[in-house]
């Protein structure tokens, strides 16, 4: 098992390296989907499974980069590869401007204010604000990626591009374990007042962590919008949102628990096409089910080298 | 001022059909401090049901004693689901992490949601016309007879739920079982009977609102849930969650502002204005207008 357990990333990471040369073309595009999908879940987790705030507005962050892309590349002229800081750097400045008034909130009412943010975003998107955002049909005929005069158009290469981006992702999501930030955003999760008494400014590093998920969701947006040309409001409705919130949760908030969520949400309803009207039917199903079975998440994370006698089953946190 | 006074009617008639959806979902926070996703659907689910008993049961009867049995047959039925719900997604998480139960209630929903579309279909159905096409014209304001029902039953209801609530043992029980659950227990409250009763009549409550909400809008869709689940849980945010008269109050509202949003700016940004107004309502008061200030574990 221990073997097992040690061997398994590298060798799902050499499988994930050699998929697209091993794929036709529709199974690419499939497999690019399951990356874009998972960092966005991975950032997800950063907000909700790490530092335990209810947010079920990711795909406002993710969206929000996939149009910044977008919009950049079709009314300014901008390449994509240098629309990709933008991508970043707005969804996290809008992450830490809208946290701010919010963070305090408890719970549910965190959840209901992150919903709205997404519902208005989209409300922005179709109502064609500025005659930037294209409105219902959003922007197509976007470029496509180039690095120093290199074009990357074929599905292999965009596959990489998604690649590349799915392991800075888990490398943040590494080293955020196992730095100050990421102990502090632990414990606040676990006790917020506890954490607080001990010196930690809760505050902050809510903020940072909104920050941080937002950053990645959009860095994902400019993957969607590089692999689809094209985006449009209902890739970013409140629906994926709940998606997103789902899949961190069944999953336990561990990466392979998340990966695993993306999979079966995204990957399993292209194998079972003839029962995609059955999809969220099955879904709804499963999320009860797991949910009784396993109320910490099919794969529960754990957190750093604790040893096992220190942990005590608690009731808080997620 | 014609303009005011139209919306005006028009945004009480929302106004309690929001009030009477949020009153499920703040009666279920209130004892169990869950989010009933499901609710929404369960209210869309209701004016389906609605739609098949007038065509299965009275064959399309539009009799005053039609419309009876209409509303109390499909009433009763949501009641059941909603006892049933809470029995097969909720009870089993009672003790769980909160967050477990989101997501079990998220999956109630999707599979309310996608059980409308799998029986009934994707597409739009129309309503049938249960109320007669009555308007009256006083001095510019159109009122329909449909208006009038709406907002005359839903008072009705409100008012006998305060009462029942204030006034009876059951009442005093389902308030005890919001105030501390435990404690109740300690005092021979059944708490398993209370929350059985609170879904059931806030299940019954939201058919209703979902049977107004067929015959006031009359298209219905499988998917229409959610937005009116939004709306009324928003109400019940905004009135106080937990807190019932607050509910009605936030149902009320919610349903004029939307109206006159929709009278004076533009429908389009109808939702952007309503979570600008309930952020802004929460930063001043995060526990709502009627809501008292609870302490709460962190």
């Amino acid at each position: 098992m221990k073997a097992l357990q040690r061997f398994s990333y590298p060798i799902f990471f050499v499988i994930m390296a050699l998929i697209p040369h091993l794929l036709n073309p529709r199974w690419q595009a499939v497999s690019i989907t399951f990356l874009i999908f998972a960092v966005v879940a991975l950032s997800q987790d950063i907000i909700l499974g790490k530092s335990g705030m209810f947010n079920m507005g990711q795909a406002l962050f993710f969206g929000m980069g996939a149009y910044t892309t977008a919009i950049l590349n079709s009314h300014f002229g901008w390449p994509i590869i240098a629309t990709i800081p933008m991508a970043i750097l707005i969804p996290a400045l809008f992450g830490v401007v809208l946290a701010g008034p919010i963070v305090h909130l408890r719970g549910d009412y965190l959840l209901v204010v992150t919903i709205g943010f997404n519902i208005v975003f989209v409300q922005v998107l179709q109502n064609n604000l500025g005659g930037l955002t294209g409105g219902p049909n959003g922007i197509f005929g976007l470029g496509s990626l180039s690095i120093f005069g290199l074009n990357l158009t074929s599905q292999v290469a965009v596959y990489y591009f998604a690649f590349i981006v799915f392991l800075l992702t888990l490398w943040i999501m590494h080293n955020l374990e196992k730095s100050k930030a990421g102990r502090a955003l632990h414990y606040l999760r676990e006790d917020q007042l506890a954490a607080e008494s001990i010196g930690i400014n809760t505050r902050s590093y809510k903020i940072f962590a909104f920050g941080l998920g937002a950053g990645i969701a959009g860095l994902a947006g400019t993957v969607f919008a590089v692999q689809y040309s094209a985006v449009s409001p209902e890739a970013f409705e409140f629906i994926q949102s709940v998606l997103f919130f789902s899949i961190v949760l069944v999953g336990g908030s561990s990466v392979p628990g998340i990966l695993l969520g993306v999979f079966v949400m995204f990957v399993l309803p292209e194998i079972f096409r003839e029962f995609a009207t059955w999809r969220y039917f099955i879904f709804g199903f499963a999320m009860i089910l797991s949910m009784i079975l396993r109320p910490r998440g099919i794969w529960p994370a754990t957190f750093g080298k604790i040893p096992k006698f220190l942990i005590k089953e608690s009731k808080h946190g997620a | 001022m014609d303009i005011f006074l139209q919306q005006l009617a028009n945004g009480l008639t929302i106004g309690s059909i929001f009030a009477l959806v949020a009153l499920g979902y703040t009666m279920v926070y209130g004892v169990m401090r869950l989010i009933n996703f499901a609710h929404g659907d369960m209210v869309a689910a209701s004016a389906f049901v609605g739609l098949t008993v007038y065509t299965q049961v009275m064959g399309q009867a539009t009799s005053l004693f039609s419309v009876i049995v209409i509303f109390l047959l499909t009433a009763s039925v949501m009641a059941c689901v909603g006892v049933l719900l809470e029995r097969l997604a909720y009870r089993p998480l009672r003790d769980a992490p909160r967050l477990s139960a989101v997501v079990s209630a998220l999956g109630a929903s999707l599979v309310i949601q996608n059980g409308i579309m799998l029986i009934w279909g994707p597409r739009m159905q129309i309503f049938p016309e249960l109320v007669p096409q009555v308007y009256w014209d006083l001095g510019g304001v159109v009122i329909s007879l449909i208006q009038v029902i709406i907002l005359a039953l839903s008072l009705v209801l409100m008012v006998g739920l305060y009462l029942f609530i204030e006034k009876t043992r059951m009442g005093a029980a389902v308030r005890a079982s919001s105030i501390d659950q435990d404690a109740a227990r300690l005092m021979g409250i059944n708490v398993n009977s209370v929350i059985a009763l609170i879904f059931i009549i806030g299940s019954s409550l939201g058919a209703i609102g979902g049977l107004f909400i067929g015959m006031y809008y009359r298209g219905i869709t499988f998917n229409m849930g959610w937005q009116y689940g939004l709306y009324a849980f928003i109400a019940a945010i905004i009135g106080g969650i937990g807190n019932i008269p607050g509910a009605m109050m936030g149902g009320m509202l919610l349903g004029l502002f939307n109206a006159f949003i929709a009278g004076y700016i533009s429908s389009t940004w109808a939702d952007a204005f309503t979570f600008i107004l309930l952020i802004l309502i929460l930063i001043v008061r995060p526990t709502g207008i009627l809501g008292e200030r609870v302490a709460e574990k962190v």
